[in-house]
């Protein structure tokens, strides 16, 4: 499946025709992860977002004054991870690791996000209402999950 | 091409779920893999209505015994 084929069946992109595709195609990056490999850990900076294209990862979070970490989401192909690093520039709010191996990710760097929503003002209002429509799904995963 | 935004949501274990696209709608009685562990799909409802080629889902699964594998 070509990068193309694989952001049609991403929720962030739907409403971007072909070209903004290509567009987008051109700043992701494929990394292959391992079991237990880490994309993102809480409290260190984050300038990419990733698109899960393949397995599962695993949204951690540690609590303050809780020895343990809680699994909060398991993400699977097509999910979106690390934006918010992207949109507010803060520490990482979780750390996400892959639980299948292998789990295949395309990874975006802010700097080129931000370019290209500045250059195709239609591919920035889209992108981010999508975003939007995102976050409000996973407080529905959420709410459902009774925790 | 339908794309299908699934929420599994997990009764009968401490488990938080799972997100995932699937390329068909999840049906009661399916047989699903999330992560390493195998769980059956027990619900199936429409959380909101659909938004261009996607349909967003939400599935409730229990954790498939050793003598339904």
């Amino acid at each position: 499946m070509t990068v193309i084929e694989t952001l049609k069946k991403v929720e962030l992109f739907e409403g971007l025709d072909k070209a903004e595709l290509q567009k987008v195609a051109k700043l992701c990056k494929e990394r292959r992860l391992k079991r237990g490999e880490a994309i993102a850990v809480q409290g260190e900076p984050g300038n990419e977002m990733f698109i899960i294209t393949e397995g599962f990862v695993e949204v951690v979070r540690h609590v303050t004054g809780d020895e343990e970490a809680q699994v909060v989401v398991n993400l699977g192909s097509g999910q979106i991870v690390g934006e918010m690093a992207l949109v507010d520039h803060g520490p990482r709010s979780a750390t996400v690791k892959a639980v299948s191996d292998p789990t295949v990710v395309q990874a975006i760097k802010r700097d080129d996000f931000d370019g290209l929503c500045e250059q195709n003002n239609h591919i920035g209002y889209i992108v981010m209402h999508n975003m939007a429509a995102d976050l409000s799904f996973r407080i529905r995963h959420r709410y459902l999950t009774g925790k | 091409m339908a794309v299908y935004k699934v929420s599994y949501v997990i009764t009968g274990k401490n488990h938080p779920g799972a997100i995932v696209n699937r390329d068909t709608r999840p049906e009661v009685g399916d047989k699903i893999t999330l992560g390493e562990e195998d769980f059956v799909v027990v619900e199936v409802v429409d959380l909101m209505p659909p938004r261009g080629d996607f349909h967003f889902i939400h599935a409730t699964c229990r954790p498939l015994e050793k003598d339904e594998k």
